[in-house]
């Protein structure tokens, strides 16, 4: 660990400039990128393209805050990406059917829909929660374990077939329509991240989470329930990925067994990026947004600036592993 | 050999921080050819820093390094084996999948036309195995071997180069008689080559087997480099133990009360305590001396629930304790303060006040339920920290930035967080300095006057005789004395550890 108060030759000056870096080096390496896309590309910063960026983020911005929740803990889930699969797959096909065999009765067909990718969202994080906290398998098999499980959920129940035909006020809800002019999912996104904010700051649970983090031991020794916080810290990120998956699902307006392909290194590389250490107990959901649009921004600089597809995954990847290393500088690792 | 009286080793002024601690403070250490010399300390003491440094794991920040008449700068632990630096720490570092002859040989395979030369390679695990007297069936994998066996393969292991140096950190720990007396003959057989052996030990008997000189750290400082033949076990414990000129230890008017806490026969499943009975109470500091390792620590811990507990009963407030887990003992008015506070204390990249409230999350004062009250905390938070004289007095910073002494008050907040009667410490004032072990102990002074129970446990002995009104020892697992009163002085705890001395070393 690094000391600043051992470092006598460190000036407060000099300090505080790296405080200041470290807490907003991000935001304008964000501007910097956007003027610097500009001058190749105008349409870079036109009002659109923009708006364009924003109304993305939010699906990003939605799996940066679930992954977030158990990086804070010092851990992470890697079925992040196939969970939102399955519950796209699982709520359509429950949509789909309940329409078919009673086409009267919508609403309670998208309520059950909403409830069983929820469900599931809950049944995965569960999972994953029991076999890391309970059975104490480290997070990365586990989750990498989950992956597979969902993935194979995913693909079984749809036949590795798109779920078509998936009610247009489905769509309506939660992807096209608008309250006051602002989109649905920028709605739902600010909601789920204002309370998942609440939740972090302002309860017990939420503490815990960060001092579990911080450090395992001291939690035990404090006497928190480090066992079921933990638990429920998985069941929590596996909710928010599939509040995001019916995001996606409403956007795409059908179930895709290969809907969250990207979304897993996408969520820790935004998350990373808005500065969550990886080493626990240091996040925020102003964290995991800010990483989000970042995230966004880049690749659809990128995209705009015709860069290949393929050179966009090289930045992209360089990107994520500046961002840890930047991160070990901050926490000072040895 | 004209080498054979020179110096090898020389190390002077090595100084090493660790983030709030100073490991090692300008500690001068010489080591000649063909002799073994004793690292003798207490945990913590600077031991496994400065062989580390030794071994070039870790770069000390000053001082000079001369190995073999020169400067070595940049030491790396290749470069160290390299040069024939051979250390053989007690964390082995050995593939538990692959065979013996195959650790040997990990990272110097020997090749012929670039395949590995198994056959030579097999012949020469042999011939070492053979020399050094080991019981080693060199195509065993090294996961099914004993702790023992590991040993020898990570012994043999470091002689197998060209050794000018060897470090052995504990190599006793896990061998048996007859293993540690074939172990001794390699060790003259290596100082007659005129082989360097640095040897760590807490073992008193052995200590005095093997050493030609003794080293003895405390608190990172070089107390003193003595002839092994010209000093006992007493000198060598007190000064291991040390008489701290520099602390003076305040006034303390006990005034013992009621019994808060009883412990009877209490037995862990570890073994480490066995049927060990004492009791605190309030108004009183109730001390707990006895050597590294002889379960003082693990007796305490074992009543915050902690340890798992095979036999024996707890009772608190004449209330037999049913259920051991730290919230239930916070409930119950039990603190425990660890020893190592970066390990299980604390929480370094959180703010001091999460860390001082962490423990009281579960008060209607720091929480409705689940809704933190969060005005409410950082008022109780400041108070506290005030009255610990936190410096800075802010409780926003992370705690990682404070020093030793600061990140020690902030864990004795905890203490204060909530309404604790029965205080458990645990080396309070390991690796902090005066000013604040001074402070610690007006702290307990000030707790006493509140009528609280003071359990002290500690391996400074200076500190456990001038602080407490009665004096548990333990050696070896178990209570061996209760001293009261005028009983309490150094001659009398010593006597305690070696008494049994002679019977075990007999059985």
């Amino acid at each position: 660990m690094n000391d600043t108060t051992l470092r006598p030759a460190e000036s407060s000056a000099g300090r505080s400039a790296a405080a200041f870096f470290v807490r907003y080096g991000l935001v304008i390496a964000l501007v910097v990128m956007e003027l610097g896309f500009a001058i190749v590309e105008p349409l870079v910063l036109s009002p659109g393209n923009l708006l364009n960026v924003l109304q993305q983020t939010t699906y990003i911005a939605v799996f940066a805050a679930a992954q977030m929740v158990v990086i804070l803990t010092r851990g992470f889930d890697l079925s992040l990406g196939t969970c939102v699969s399955s519950v796209s797959v699982a709520s359509a096909l429950v949509m789909t059917s309940m329409v078919a065999a009673d086409p009267g009765n919508l609403p309670s067909a998208l309520a059950m829909g909403i409830l069983t990718g929820l469900g599931l969202g809950v049944a995965v994080g569960l999972f994953n929660g029991f076999c890391i906290s309970v059975l104490n398998v480290n997070a990365f098999v586990t989750t990498l374990g989950s992956f597979n499980i969902c993935f194979g959920i995913a693909t079984t129940i749809s036949d590795g077939r798109p779920v078509f035909d998936v009610p247009k006020e489905f769509s309506e809800l939660m992807y096209s329509g608008t309250i006051l002019g602002v989109p649905a999912p920028v709605i739902i996104a600010v909601a789920v991240l204002a309370a998942l904010h609440l939740l972090l700051n302002g309860t017990v649970f939420g503490r815990s989470l960060y001092i579990i983090g911080g450090n395992p031991r001291a939690a035990t020794l404090a006497g928190l329930p480090s066992r079921r916080y933990l638990v429920l810290a998985y069941v929590l990120c596996s909710v928010l990925a599939a509040v995001g998956a019916l995001m996606l699902t409403a956007r795409t307006g059908s179930g895709e067994p290969n809907l969250g392909g990207n979304v897993t290194l996408q969520s820790i590389a935004a998350a990373v990026i808005g500065g969550v250490s990886l080493r626990g107990g240091v996040g925020s959901t102003y964290a995991a947004v800010l990483g989000a649009v970042f995230v966004t921004a880049l690749s659809n600089c990128m995209g705009l600036a015709r860069i290949d597809g393929y050179i966009q995954q090289i930045i992209l990847g360089c990107v994520i592993i500046a961002a840890i290393f930047v991160d070990r500088l901050r926490t000072g690792a040895r | 050999m004209s080498e054979q009286a020179g110096t090898l080793l020389e190390l002077t002024g090595i100084t090493k921080r660790f983030p709030g601690v100073l490991a090692l403070d300008d500690v001068d250490f010489e080591l000649r050819h063909g002799e073994v010399h004793v690292l003798f300390g207490e945990n913590g003491a600077g031991k496994s820093t400065l062989i580390n440094v030794i071994s070039g794991t870790f770069a000390q920040d000053k001082g000079r390094f001369v190995f073999r008449g020169e400067e070595v700068r940049h030491l790396t632990p290749h470069k160290a084996r390299v040069m024939g630096i051979s250390p053989v720490f007690q964390e082995f570092s050995l593939v538990p999948d692959m065979t013996v002859d195959e650790n040997l040989f990990l990272g110097r395979e020997r090749a012929r036309f670039t395949l590995l030369n198994k056959r030579a390679m097999r012949a020469t695990a042999r011939q070492i195995i053979a020399e050094l007297g080991f019981d080693l069936d060199p195509t065993r994998k090294v996961g099914t071997l004993s702790r023992a066996h590991q040993q020898m393969v990570e012994i043999a292991k470091a002689l197998l180069t060209d050794v000018k140096l060897l470090i052995l950190d504990e190599p006793t720990a896990s061998l048996t008689e007859a293993e540690t007396t074939k172990l001794f003959a390699l060790i003259d057989k290596l100082r007659a080559q005129g082989v360097g052996i640095i040897y760590v030990s807490h073992r008193m008997g052995e200590i005095k087997q093997v050493a030609d000189r003794i080293t003895v750290l405390r608190d990172g400082r070089k107390i003193a480099t003595v002839a092994a033949d010209s000093v006992s076990d007493t000198e060598l414990v007190e000064l291991m133990a040390g008489r701290k000129i520099d602390v003076l230890f305040p006034r303390i008017d006990h005034r013992p009360g009621e019994r808060l806490l009883d412990v009877r026969d209490l037995t862990l499943v570890s073994g480490a305590v066995r049927e060990v009975s004492f009791h605190a109470r309030a108004g009183e500091i109730t001390g707990i001396a006895g050597l590294v390792g002889c379960g003082k620590s693990e007796l305490v811990r074992a009543v915050f629930g902690l340890e798992p507990i095979a036999g024996g009963s707890v009772s608190l407030f004449d209330k037999e304790v049913s259920s051991f887990d730290p919230l239930a003992m916070l409930r119950a008015g039990v603190c425990y303060f660890p020893s190592d506070r970066v390990a299980e204390g604390l929480a370094l990249a959180r703010p001091i006040r999460e860390n001082v409230s962490m423990a009281a999350l579960d008060l209607p004062g720091f929480a409705r339920g689940q809704v933190l009250r969060r005005t409410e905390e950082r008022r109780a938070v400041q108070e506290i920290a005030d009255r610990l004289k936190l410096r800075p007095a802010q409780i926003e910073p992370a705690v990682g930035r404070l020093s030793g002494g600061n990140r020690q008050k902030v864990v004795l907040g905890r203490g204060l967080s909530r309404d604790i009667r029965v205080f458990l410490f645990d080396e309070p004032t390991v690796g902090i300095d005066v000013g604040a072990k001074l402070e610690v102990y007006e702290l307990m002074k000030v707790l006493l006057d509140l009528g609280a129970a003071i359990v002290l446990v500690s391996s400074e002995l200076p500190e456990v005789l001038n602080l407490s009104n009665r004096v548990y020892v333990m050696h070896r697992s178990r209570m061996v004395a209760e001293l009261t009163g005028a009983d309490i002085n150094e001659p009398a705890v010593l006597a305690c550890f070696f008494r049994e001395e002679p019977a075990a070393a007999a059985a």
